[in-house]
C-alpha cells in the first residue's frame, strides 16, 4: 500500500504488541489504584466518559484529524486530576485503537494525550468549577499541534534524517490546523458541558478531590 | 444539552456517504463478481450475459466465466479455471451450432486462458464440451481468437493453432520466432494475419506457409484490421504509437493504443490522448479526431449505430460518439479504470464491466439514461448537501449575531470554519505538499549503466522479486499513475490497484503484493499519491517493495 507504508513507523510483532498493551494497561492500573478510597460512583463516571470518548473518536474517524479527545483530556485532567485524567487518556486511546488500528503509534498517542491531561491538571483551566474558556482555547490549540508533532515521532526511524523529519512535519501542517480548529470547536461546544457533568456527578463523593491527587503525582 | 444534540446532528450530516446506489432500478441490474478485473467485454447471447474475470489469486479466488439471465441477473452457471495463473484478457468467443468437414457442434462459448488452454463451454449449462492445451511461454493465450469455417484460430505466444470446433482437435500448428501479447488473429480468405512484439506482421497461408512484413519498431497488440485500402496496424512504440496502412505511416499518435474496431470501411482507433476515425473505403483518410483517453476495446452498438470507448482513468466510465465530434460520457456509481468494451444485445440491452469486477446490465436504451442521470443526481445531491450545510450554518450564525448572542454566533462560526476546512483539506493538502516537495532537492536516481538515449526522458524501474526491470524513452506523462500504467503495459507487468476516496493505491505488480509497494521520483519519496504525484520529462520513477 503505497501511501501508508512507513507513515506509522515500524510494524510490531504480536509479542511486541502484547508487551505494548501490557505497559499501557499497567500504567492505567497504577494511575487508577491511588487514591485507594475512590468511590464507586467516580469510577463509574470515569468509565462512562472514557467509553464515550473512545466512541466519539471512532465516530469522527472519517473526519481527518478532528480529535475531540485532546480537549477531553485537558478537561478531565482539570476536573479529576492528573492521575485520573492520564488514565482516561490511555484507556480511551487503547479502546478506540482496537477499532481504528493498533500499533507502535498507540504508545505515542496514549502518552501524548496523557501529557495533555497532565497539563490540564496543572494549568488552572477550571477555577471554582468554572471553565476558563480563553485559557482552555489557547491551551487546546497549542496541545493539538504539539500532540501531532509528538505522534509524528512514531515514524522517525534510524534511516530518517532530521531534515526529512522536518519536511514530514511541514507536510502535516494543514492537518495540524484542522486539529487545532477541531479542538476549538470542542472547547466551545463540549468542554463546559463535560466539566459540569463531571462536577455534578462527583460532587457527592466524600473524599479529597483534585488537590490530593496532584500531591500524589508530584510526590 | 440541546446544544450537544445540535452539534451531534450536524456532525452526523457530515458522515452521509458521498454516493447513493441505483441498483433498485428495475430496468437494470448489477453484480459484484468480486474475484478480479473484468478486462474484456462481456457477450450477450439470446437471454444470457456471459462475462469472464481475471482473478486476484487471493485465497480461493480464481478466474471464472459466468453466465447470467439477462432479465433477472440470476446466475445460470459459472466455470472456474484453477490452473490459470495470470490475468486473463482474451475475449470470449460465441459459436453458433453448426457442422463442417471436421464434425458437428452445438452452440458454445470458446474461452482462451493464460495457462494455454482453450475450453469450449456449453452455452446453456457451462459444462465443458472439450478442451485443448496450446503452448505456454510464461503466458498462454492473451489475444482474440477468430473463426475460420469449422475451426477456431488461436493466437498463442509464438504462433497459431487451428482447432476443430467439434472436438478441439488441432489441424494446423504454426510456430513463429517472436513473442506476441494480446495479438489477436485475423482471418482473411486466404491467410491468417497476426502481429507480434517486434512490430512484425506475419501472414500465414491456410496451408501454414509463413511470410512477414516488418511494420516498424514497436509492438502489434491487436488483430490486424483488413480494409479495402489495405491492412491497418496501430503500432505501439516507445514514444507513443503509429498508425500504418500496410507499411505506409499514416500518422503518429499518443501512448498505449486501444484495440481498433472496423465497422465496414470505417476504422476507429484510440490512444491515451485521442480517438481517431479513418475512412478506408478509398485511402484511409482521417475523418475525425477527438480528445479522449481510452486504451481498451472499442465497440459498436448496431442497435443505434454508436461507437463506445472505455475510459481508462481513475474516473472511469465510457464515452460514446464519433471522433471529430463531442464525446458523451456515460457514468455509473462504480466507475474506475476500465478497458473492457461494452456488450450490446439485439434489443438494445447493454452490459458493462470494469476493473472493479462489477458487471452492470441495462435492459433498454432508456435505462441507460436512468443510470446516467442517477449518477449525476448522486453527485448533485452530495454537493447540494454540502452547500446546504454551509448555508444552514451561515444562516444560524447571522441569526444569532442579529440577536446579539455573540457567544452562540462564535460557536457556530467555529463549526462553520471546521466544516469548510474539512471540505477544502484534500486540495489544500495536495497544493501544500507540492510546495513542500519543492523545498527538498531530489538526490537523483540515474544509473550509469542505462542507455544514453534514456537521458532527458522519463524512466521507470520496477524492483520485482525476480529482478529489477528498467525502461526509459518515455515522454509526455504527467503523473506517476499514468506513467506506471503505460510502462507496465509495455513490459507485460500486470498492475493491481485499489481505489479509495483519498486516492488510488497500487497493491501488486504481477500479483506480487508483499508488504506493499512504494515509489520514489528521482530518488525522493513523494508525499502525495500516485494520481497527483507529478513527473517531469526527465524523471526516474522507481517502484520498490515496502
Amino acid at each position: 500500500m503505497v501511501l501508508t507504508d512507513g507513515v506509522h513507523g515500524p510494524a510490531l510483532a504480536p509479542v511486541e504488541l502484547l508487551a505494548l498493551n501490557a505497559v499501557l494497561v499497567t500504567i492505567s492500573f497504577f494511575l487508577l489504584c491511588k487514591p485507594a478510597q475512590s468511590a464507586k460512583r467516580e469510577i463509574l463516571v470515569l468509565s462512562s466518559i472514557t467509553l464515550a470518548a473512545a466512541a466519539s473518536r471512532i465516530l469522527l474517524e472519517p473526519l481527518p484529524n478532528v480529535q475531540p479527545l485532546t480537549v477531553m483530556c485537558l478537561v478531565m485532567g482539570a476536573t479529576l486530576g492528573a492521575r485520573r485524567g492520564m488514565a482516561f487518556a490511555v484507556i480511551a486511546t487503547m479502546l478506540s485503537n482496537l477499532v481504528l488500528s493498533h500499533g507502535w503509534w498507540t504508545l505515542f498517542q496514549a502518552s501524548g494525550w496523557a501529557a495533555a491531561a497532565f497539563a490540564g491538571s496543572r494549568l488552572g483551566l477550571i477555577v471554582d468549577n468554572v471553565v476558563q474558556m480563553k485559557r482552555l482555547a489557547i491551551t487546546a490549540v497549542i496541545a493539538s499541534v504539539l500532540f501531532d508533532w509528538w505522534v509524528s515521532l512514531s515514524i522517525f526511524t534510524s534511516g530518517m534524517t532530521i531534515s526529512e523529519f522536518g519536511i514530514y512535519l511541514l507536510n502535516g501542517l494543514p492537518f495540524d490546523a484542522l486539529h487545532a480548529v477541531g479542538s476549538l470547536v470542542t472547547v466551545v461546544w463540549v468542554a463546559p458541558w463535560l466539566a459540569n457533568l463531571v462536577f455534578e456527578e462527583t460532587a457527592q463523593i466524600e473524599q479529597p478531590q483534585v488537590s490530593g491527587e496532584a500531591d500524589v503525582i508530584s510526590a | 444539552m440541546k446544544r450537544s444534540l445540535v452539534l451531534s446532528l450536524l456532525l452526523l450530516c457530515l458522515l452521509v456517504p458521498l454516493s447513493t446506489g441505483t441498483d433498485e432500478d428495475r430496468s437494470s441490474w448489477e453484480v459484484d463478481l468480486d474475484n478480479g478485473y473484468i478486462s474484456t467485454k462481456p457477450i450477450i447471447v439470446d437471454e444470457q450475459v456471459i462475462v469472464r474475470t481475471s482473478g486476484f489469486w487471493t485465497g480461493d479466488d480464481r478466474p471464472h466465466v459466468y453466465a447470467f439471465d439477462i432479465d433477472t441477473g440470476h446466475e445460470n452457471w459459472r466455470f472456474r479455471n484453477n490452473a490459470s495463473t495470470n490475468h486473463d484478457m482474451s475475449p470470449l468467443l460465441h459459436i453458433r451450432a453448426g457442422d463442417g468437414a471436421c464434425g458437428t457442434w452445438d452452440e458454445m462459448v470458446l474461452v482462451g486462458w493464460t495457462d494455454g488452454r482453450v475450453t469450449a463451454l456449453d452455452i446453456s449449462s457451462g459444462s465443458l464440451v472439450w478442451e485443448m492445451q496450446t503452448e505456454v511461454v510464461s503466458w498462454g493465450i492473451t489475444g482474440e481468437m477468430a473463426v475460420d469455417e469449422d475451426s477456431v484460430i488461436v493466437p498463442t505466444r509464438q504462433g497459431i493453432s487451428k482447432l476443430c470446433l467439434s472436438d478441439g482437435a488441432e489441424s494446423l500448428r504454426v510456430n513463429l520466432p517472436e513473442l506476441g501479447w494480446r495479438n489477436g488473429v485475423t482471418v482473411t480468405e486466404e491467410n491468417y494475419l497476426i502481429g507480434n512484439e517486434e512490430g512484425v506482421l506475419n501472414i500465414i497461408s491456410k496451408q501454414g506457409v509463413v511470410s512477414n512484413i516488418s511494420i516498424g519498431e514497436g509492438k502489434i497488440r491487436h488483430a490486424p484490421v483488413v480494409t479495402d485500402s489495405g491492412i491497418i496496424i496501430h503500432l505501439q512504440t516507445n514514444s507513443g504509437s503509429q498508425i500504418y496502412l500496410d507499411q505506409q505511416l499514416l500518422s503518429n499518435e499518443g501512448y498505449s493504443p486501444a484495440i481498433p474496431l472496423a465497422v465496414g470501411q470505417d476504422v476507429y482507433l484510440a490512444t491515451s490522448s485521442n480517438i481517431i476515425w479513418l475512412d478506408c473505403s478509398s485511402n484511409c483518410s482521417v475523418e475525425g479526431k477527438s480528445t479522449y483517453h481510452t486504451n481498451g476495446e472499442i465497440t459498436h452498438n448496431a442497435f443505434n449505430d454508436t461507437i463506445w470507448y472505455p475510459h481508462n482513468t481513475p474516473d472511469g466510465g465510457w464515452g460514446t460518439g464519433i471522433p471529430g465530434a463531442d464525446i458523451a460520457s456515460f457514468n455509473t456509481q462504480h466507475d474506475t479504470y476500465t478497458t473492457a468494451g461494452v456488450a450490446f444485445g439485439d434489443n438494445g440491452e447493454m452490459a458493462f464491466g470494469n476493473d472493479n469486477g462489477i458487471l452492470m446490465v441495462l435492459l433498454s436504451q432508456n435505462s441507460s439514461l436512468v443510470v446516467e442521470e442517477s449518477e449525476d443526481d448522486s453527485i448533485d445531491s452530495n454537493s447540494y448537501l454540502q452547500q446546504s450545510l454551509i448555508l444552514l450554518l451561515c444562516g444560524a450564525m447571522f441569526f444569532f449575531q442579529l440577536k446579539k448572542n455573540n457567544k452562540m454566533a462564535t460557536k457556530i462560526g467555529l463549526l462553520l470554519l471546521l466544516v469548510i476546512m474539512i471540505m477544502i483539506l484534500p486540495d489544500v493538502s495536495n497544493i501544500w505538499s507540492k510546495e513542500i516537495d519543492s523545498l527538498e532537492e531530489s538526490p537523483g536516481d540515474w544509473d550509469e549503466s542505462w542507455p544514453e538515449e534514456w537521458k532527458e526522458t522519463q524512466v521507470i524501474v520496477f524492483e520485482l522479486p525476480d529482478g529489477e526491470i528498467a525502461l526509459g524513452g518515455f515522454a509526455g506523462y504527467q503523473n506517476v499513475e499514468s506513467f506506471t500504467d503505460a510502462a507496465a503495459s509495455d513490459l507485460n507487468i500486470t498492475v493491481s490497484k485499489e481505489s479509495y476516496d483519498f486516492g488510488v493505491w497500487i497493491t501488486s505488480f504481477n500479483g506480487e503484493s508483499g508488504e506493499g509497494w512504494e515509489f520514489t521520483i528521482d530518488g525522493k519519496r513523494s508525499s502525495v499519491g500516485i494520481s497527483v504525484a507529478d513527473v517531469d520529462e526527465d524523471s526516474v520513477v522507481r517502484w520498490s517493495p515496502a
